[in-house]
């Protein structure tokens, strides 16, 4: 793989004026256990190259899986012909120079692909055994581990050389319910949107450890029989009331609200096509409140584990840490080299592409909240009428990232200070801003998370980037719920 | 043909019995830009390999980027050592060994404009639509070309290839804090009319005053792009096989039945030249026209092998590849939704005052049994007043119930339009004028 970078850079014409090289092998192990035994398994590999090459002030991009002599050739005579045919006069600022030299990896106790398939199919169909004693309604189990390891070289004309190996590991339980007149899901450790394989459950940037940490056997009956309580649950009641979202809920809410629209290429207008812009425009740095004083949060790619961790981003700029909301102000942007520089910024190494074959674009790393002085527990017993919702089943957001809606799997009424019944189809909806400016409390240090989410979206072709949230549970004042 | 039949028997002979290959030799070319430059180019070649084995109902399977022997022997290795410490199963998850039924595949004609384009053209496209807009206004969007090989083929000798070809131009104008978009796809960039793209944009970013949020209910005019993402959401959810089965489907149990209004007839046509074509589905079934809705009568549904039982006992062409980010269930791939006798400015007369939409972004379901989603309008919402747009509109959100939307069409459209969506080939859809009741503006 290096020697492939280093031909390919060596065979640049000479006028172009900056190039650089991912060479990048992915695999992917999966194995998938359903309610009538196992499901899948599956082995994806995946080694091919990008070029990105700048000519005349004009970007050009070629990827290709063929990394013989000829196929060399034809990328380069792509992303070369692609710059050049934009006839020149444009102007790039990439800001100071990559030249770093290094080798990095993930760190991880136990290698995952190491570890036997016997040992895999026995957690998950233990797992699906604990879950299936919810009893006969449970229409659909659903316990799997995902696998993935992505080795990159990256090299660029300015001298840079960088090596890098990440290892992720992850895995979750889904379970439906159902009575003829109603489905209802329960996901475990978290939730994602039950069609999407590969990318279901919690995911760290670690090795075989954390699928053992998850306790999916553990939870298992829990979340089965959760999921046949909300079948005849009462409906969540349409209101405006005081919510409380737990930490695993909040991750989402996070990412969607602050995590997108602090991605410097929606702010710049690059975005637009497909996934918009952003409230957090540049004349709003320092001086657009963003939510209530008692919330912060940053962006962090150096947090051990974090899913969107890692040594160097995908233009060889060092992983760091970027504050994004300080006292509840917006105060900066993940960036990439080019973008940074429009902003008269310093590059935050948040550019990342997702694979070989596709651009780099500023990518969110790990999100996280600074934690409060609360806890869930001293937030539900000073609310005297609420709701506790936690879990994501869906949301959408506007192209602005203003207007949003979030669905969970399950909520909870408070009432005078304690939990109450459990509810069912429970939805929120706000204003990015007002939403954040009703935080009263967030819970303390010992109830901050992280959440690994494999399944960010994002780019035109479209492209899915592993992130990461550090959260804990938080309470808002006068929020619209109900269907 | 990137793809080479010997290869790819070699492959099978490796994989040995039980095996399929779908095999896609992807070539996508892509310009993008935004505040009226030219921000991207992307062009990107790619194999993708996707192998399954199936022996007495244990499934192993895998992907590579390559034909290679010596790759496939090893994922074959893999695959084999897998397949011996997983039990045998009677699940019926994954392929049956079931027939793909009768009939020819149809014949798909690669288009010679994208085939053999130049970098160039995208630029002169691009250079159109900028330049025909208002000095104002800021062009972003992207142009892309695609030309997508295929070839699915199995150890019992099932062979089947097809290359396909799609262009698309999206162009998104802002221009005094307000915004309009126009996406245009088909199979031949020849047919794409570039050159009107300006003019609609211009049309649709016209003076006009901002008026205040309406509050309630009122008549709604889903123009074609808008319909094109409810038609294709509602498909999804609903018109599936095994969703249906699986009782996960609003529309179980309910076949013959009327699920929407008379006004709709929607059929899922990979031949209809209408729409993108395609001959084949990813286990290689052949791709059949498949009426789902007659007259708001539910008389069909989109089946892979495994669920060929619900239309016939032979499946309709609807197969989704393994690994399939949107899951693994049959869903329609190539729908068309009739068109109706209505001009344009017929359905406007006809809304009254009511709110116009020609964009409906971010559709997301909240309870699939329910179809109940949720969304923003996007781009041009407006609002009309005794049958004309007097008004631009904020944009808003909805949620909804999609059956009940589809229950409420008072009149359908005589224009229709190509578009697509990332987990639908196709939708060719007119504008609906939706009666007052079930959008609720809030």
């Amino acid at each position: 793989m290096r020697d492939t970078a280093e031909t390919v850079l060596a065979l640049l014409p000479t006028d172009v004026q900056y190039g650089d090289i991912r060479v990048v092998r992915r695999t992917h192990e999966q194995v998938l256990v359903e309610l009538d035994g196992p499901g899948e398994v599956g082995y994806d590999d995946s080694l091919g190259l990008g070029l990105r090459v700048l000519i005349g002030g004009q970007w050009g991009f070629a990827a290709t899986h063929r990394l013989d002599p000829r196929g060399l050739d034809a990328v380069i005579a792509q992303a070369v012909g692609q710059a050049r045919a934009t006839g020149g006069g444009g102007h790039v600022n990439l800001g100071e120079p990559v030249t770093t030299r290094a080798t990095w990896s993930s760190p991880m106790r136990i290698d995952p692909f190491e570890v036997p398939l016997s040992t895999k199919l026995d957690l998950l169909s233990a797992t699906v055994k604990e879950a299936s004693t919810a009893g006969p309604l449970v229409q659909q189990i659903e316990a799997s581990i995902d696998l993935y390891r992505d080795e990159k070289v990256f090299a660029n004309t300015e001298g840079a050389l960088i090596e890098q190996t990440l290892t992720e590991s992850g895995g979750g339980l889904m379970v439906n319910a159902g009575n003829g007149d109603d489905l209802q899901r329960r996901s475990f450790p978290q939730g994602v949107p039950r069609q999407i394989r590969g990318q279901r459950g919690d995911f760290a940037t670690a090795g075989w450890e954390h699928v053992e940490s998850l306790g999916l056997v553990e939870n298992a009956a829990r979340v089965a029989s959760e999921a046949v309580a909300l079948l005849t649950a009462p409906q969540c009641p349409d209101e405006i009331t005081t919510l409380i979202a737990g930490g695993n809920q909040l991750a989402m809410v996070l990412h969607e609200c602050a995590g997108h629209p602090m991605e410097a290429d929606r702010a710049l207008g690059t975005e637009a096509s497909l996934a918009g812009g952003t409230y957090a425009t540049p004349e709003r740095r320092g001086n657009f409140r963003w939510g209530s004083p008692i919330v912060s949060a940053y962006a962090d790619a150096t947090i051990p584990g974090g899913l969107g961790s890692f040594g160097y981003d995908d233009e060889g700029v060092p992983a760091q840490r970027t504050q994004l909301v300080k006292d509840g102000i917006f105060l900066g942007y993940m960036s990439g080299r080019e973008s940074s520089a429009a902003l008269g910024d310093q590059p935050t190494g948040a550019s990342r592409a997702d694979g070989w074959q596709r651009l780099p674009l500023v990518r969110m790393t790990n999100i996280c909240l600074e934690p409060g002085e609360s806890s869930l527990e001293e937030m539900i017993a000073g609310t005297k009428r609420g709701i506790l919702v936690d879990t994501n089943r869906g949301f959408s957001i506007d192209d602005q990232r203003m207007s949003f809606r979030f669905t969970t799997e399950l909520g909870w009424e408070i009432r005078d200070g304690k939990l109450g019944r459990l509810l069912k189809n429970c939805s929120y909806q706000s204003v990015t801003p007002e939403f954040w400016a009703g935080l009263d409390a967030l819970g303390g240090p010992d109830e901050w998370k992280l959440h690994g989410v494999p399944s960010c979206n994002k780019g035109e072709p479209l492209q899915v980037a592993h992130v990461g949230h550090g959260t804990v549970p938080g309470r808002f004042q006068n929020v619209q719920v109900g269907r | 043909m990137s793809i080479e039949r010997t290869d790819i028997e070699q492959a099978l002979e490796i994989l040995g019995p039980g095996s399929r290959l779908d095999v896609l030799g992807e070539n996508a070319d892509l310009l993008r830009y935004a505040e009226s430059e030219i921000t991207a180019q992307h062009s990107e070649r790619r194999l993708r390999v996707r192998v399954k084995v199936n022996r007495d109902g244990r499934i192993a399977g895998g992907t590579l980027e390559t034909l290679d022997p010596e790759a496939v022997r090893i994922l074959a290795d893999r695959l084999n050592a897998a397949l011996a410490e997983l039990p045998t199963s009677d699940s019926t998850h994954g392929a049956s060994d079931q027939p793909v039924g009768d009939g020819e595949q149809v014949p798909v004609e690669p288009a010679k404009s994208i085939v053999d384009c130049d970098p160039a053209v995208r630029h002169e496209w691009f250079s159109t639509v900028r330049d025909g807009l208002d000095p104002a206004a800021r062009l972003g969007g992207a142009i892309r070309y695609d030309v997508l090989d295929r070839v699915v083929a199995d150890s019992t000798g099932l062979f089947r290839s097809e290359t396909l070809t799609k262009a698309s131009i999206q162009a998104i104008a802002k221009q005094d804090g307000q915004s309009a978009s126009v996406k245009l796809v088909h199979r031949d960039a020849d047919l794409i009319p570039v050159g009107d793209i300006p003019g609609r944009l211009r049309e649709a970013l016209r003076p006009l005053p901002v008026r205040e949020k309406f509050h309630g209910s009122c008549r709604v005019l889903l123009k074609p792009s808008a319909v094109n993402t409810l038609i294709a959401t509602f498909g999804l959810w609903a018109l599936g096989a095994q969703h249906y089965a699986s009782g996960r489907s609003v529309l179980t149990g309910r076949l013959g039945e009327q699920v929407v209004s008379e006004n709709l007839t929607l059929v899922d046509d990979a031949t209809d030249a209408a729409g993108l074509l395609s001959g084949f589905d990813a286990e290689g079934n052949v791709r059949r026209r498949t009426p789902l809705i007659e007259r708001g009568v539910l008389t069909g549904l989109v089946s892979d092998r495994r669920r060929a039982g619900l239309t016939g006992g032979i499946p309709t062409g609807h197969a989704v590849p393994d690994g399939w980010r949107f899951g693994g269930d049959p869903v329609p791939s190539h729908l068309l939704l009739d068109a109706g006798d209505a001009t344009e400015d017929e359905l406007l007369a006809e809304c009254g005052s009511g709110l116009v939409v020609n964009r409906l972004d971010y559709l997301r379901v909240l309870h699939p049994k329910q179809t109940l989603v949720t969304g923003t309008t996007r781009d041009a919402t407006y609002w009309a007043e005794d049958g004309k747009v007097v008004a631009w509109h904020p944009q808003l959100r909805f949620t909804f119930r999609m059956d009940e939307v589809l229950n409420a069409v008072r009149a359908v459209g005589a224009v229709r339009e190509i578009g697509d969506q990332t987990f639908m080939d196709s939708v060719v859809a007119p504008s609906l004028l939706i009666e007052a009741g079930p959008l609720v503006l809030t």
